[in-house]
């Protein structure tokens, strides 16, 4: 899959590309720790952002991250920052990362907990069959997120993207899931799944 | 590597995405994702959903090449690998093979040497750009919903730079719904392109004349036909090479059992006639919602039937010399495996014989290994075969981006 011939593929396609296409993420082709160090100026080192309407990462199922790194890179998912971020990171780095930020340990949500929101957002939760696939303690599983200590206003942010149809990608299933959800729900849920302990 | 390099196509792929989810089917199942439509209440904990396909390379030690079990005299090796994705696949006139692939949403091209095989990426993000066909020099794309063709193809491969395609969409004017909206392509000996459109829904009413059926074009997308009806998603087919009938594979619904509806092998003998969807499956069972007395009558039932869930994909009739005399216009037919049955089946390369005068046809395993029963697991996911000018039998594995090249050499038992 590579030789003389294949470099010069990339050549000529990098010339007829238009300005702009062609850069490279900070992280690309660096060692494992200065990625972690680029990625954590979002995402925190430990991969518990404290950024606004920037996920945690730790405790993530490797495979959630490598999907969505992947997306990003393939330009299957838009985004105006994540989107130059992945590009050419190699599959390697990228699984890399993910088993990184799946060993690290969930902090606890920083906003204060409302027992009736969250008794709210537990019965939808429940109501939706969320665990079904997220699982019951909702740690994700394969390509599934963990959302158990998810940041709320991030969480917040996903499921309205999902369903007023801003977040795109491969995998439609939250599209579907979310659509016609009112934003009072997605409110409850999020302060429900942000505020449970995580194991 | 290869996978930081972008095309200027990439610009024009992603003018393409916005068109996720047709918001019509999405709103009559709120809240259901499309795979679980249709799955009863009492099965809303159940464990099954489709399994993703990984979008990373697999390592090329990891890749069960050595698991692969065949008859006495077929061995397989491992002929091209490091394509996540790899699908249906189609060979140029001058040996390239390409191969198309959903999520990661490329096509690759695989040149050989004679003893290795390079891979490039002739398009990248695309909408499941499943369908590729080639014919008179050209590639033809289909994903959802594009029509691309890139013209003079393999000298393009071949100088490192792939151009502007010609976009077909327009011609082509396909519905654009995701729900079983990736394609299959492939040019009939009429010279026409055959192109499926999947039931949008696992199971719903359809029009006929918009859904679920198989079309063919002329080249350029104009003078659209039916060919079949009442076809709920076709991922494979081919021509008899003796008859020109087209025979195809077809995934029957999901969630209505473990035990049926079982999947399909059909023939099409009369232009435009009715496979049954929705209101009759598989052999002849009346749909419990859609199907009234009588429903299965006056459609045409399957050829040969596959288990239940086990996803027959590609398809094609071998024609080769490096085969034994039975295998001759015989079918192989790729199963990916199935995800809707707790008892799982399938993960491997049927063989169906047709019967003499072609009305029937029995199957049996050719290729197996990749499914792991006693675990109820699997390595690997079969979903295209293709036949190559020497004989020699391609499958794709979708699971490991990997295709495997299987040949035929006469065993000497007594030698042993």
């Amino acid at each position: 899959m590579t030789g003389v011939r294949t470099g010069l593929v990339a050549l000529s396609i990098w010339l007829a590309m238009p300005s702009g296409m062609a850069d490279t993420g900070p992280a690309a082709g660096k060692p494992l720790e200065e990625q972690i160090a680029i990625c954590g100026g979002c995402h925190g080192e430990d991969g518990n952002s404290t950024q606004e309407a920037v996920p945690s990462l730790a405790g993530q199922p490797p495979l959630a991250v490598t999907n969505q790194l992947i997306y990003f890179r393939e330009r299957l998912r838009q985004s105006g920052i994540m989107t130059p971020q992945a590009q050419g990171l190699e599959d390697s780095a990228i699984q890399a990362l993910a088993d990184y930020y799946a060993a690290q340990p969930v902090a606890s949500s920083s906003t204060t907990r409302d027992d009736t929101l969250y008794d709210q957002g537990q019965g939808l939760a429940s109501q939706h069959g969320c665990s079904s696939c997220h699982q019951p303690d909702y740690s994700g599983q394969r390509q599934m997120p963990r959302l158990a200590g998810q940041r709320e206003d991030y969480l917040n942010k996903a499921m309205k993207d999902y369903r007023d149809r801003r977040r795109g990608g491969p995998d439609t299933t939250m599209i579907e899931i979310m659509t016609g959800t009112p934003d009072e729900d997605i409110h409850a849920l999020a302060h429900f799944l942000a505020h449970l302990e995580a194991d | 590597m290869f996978m930081t390099r972008r095309s200027s196509l990439t610009a024009l792929a992603i003018a393409g995405l916005t068109a996720s989810v047709s918001p019509a089917i999405a709103q009559q199942d709120a809240s259901q994702p499309a795979w679980a439509q249709g799955r009863p209440e009492s099965m809303q904990g159940a464990p099954l959903s489709p399994h993703a396909a990984p979008l990373t390379v697999t390592p090329e030690d990891q890749i069960p090449v050595d698991r692969l079990r065949l008859p006495d005299g077929f061995s397989a090796e491992l002929w091209a690998h490091g394509m996540p994705g790899a699908r249906m696949m189609a060979l140029g006139d001058e040996g390239t093979l390409f191969v198309g692939t959903r999520s990661i949403g490329r096509v690759y091209a695989v040149t050989d040497n004679g003893e290795s095989r390079e891979h490039r990426i002739v398009v990248e993000g695309l909408t499941q750009p499943n369908g590729v066909a080639f014919k008179d020099g050209s590639l033809y794309v289909a994903a959802i919903n594009r029509v691309l063709r890139f013209d003079d193809i393999e000298s393009q491969v071949a100088n490192g730079e792939i151009g502007e395609p010609e976009d077909l969409t327009e011609a082509f004017d396909l519905p654009d719904d995701e729900h079983h909206g990736w394609k299959f392509l492939a040019f009939g000996p009429d010279g026409r392109l055959y192109v499926p459109v999947g039931a949008p829904c696992n199971g719903c009413d359809v029009d006929s004349e918009t859904h679920a059926n198989i079309r063919s074009y002329a080249p350029d997308g104009s003078d659209m036909q039916i060919v079949a009806r009442g076809v709920r998603n076709t991922v494979g087919f081919d021509f008899h090479p003796e008859t020109g009938e087209l025979w195809f594979t077809d995934n029957n619904q999901d969630w209505l059992s473990e035990h049926w509806p079982n999947d399909e092998l059909n023939k099409v003998t009369e232009p435009g006639e009715h496979f049954g969807f929705p209101q009759c499956h598989a052999h002849g069972i009346v749909d419990p919602e859609r199907g009234e007395a009588g429903a299965c009558d006056d459609v045409t039932l399957p050829v040969a039937l596959f288990d239940p869930h086990s996803a027959p994909l590609g398809m094609r009739f071998y024609t080769g010399d490096m085969f034994p005399e039975d295998y001759r216009n015989a079918i192989f037919v790729a199963r990916r495996g199935s995800w809707n049955r707790s008892l799982s089946v399938g993960f491997d390369i049927q063989l169906a014989m047709l019967s003499e005068d072609g009305s029937r046809a029995g199957t049996s395993p050719f290729m197996v290994g990749l499914h792991a029963p006693s675990e109820n697991d699997f390595l690997g996911r079969p979903v295209d075969v293709l036949q190559m000018p020497d004989g020699a039998l391609l499958v794709s594995d979708e699971q490991n981006g990997a295709i495997y090249r299987i040949s035929y050499q006469a065993p000497d038992y007594q030698a042993q």
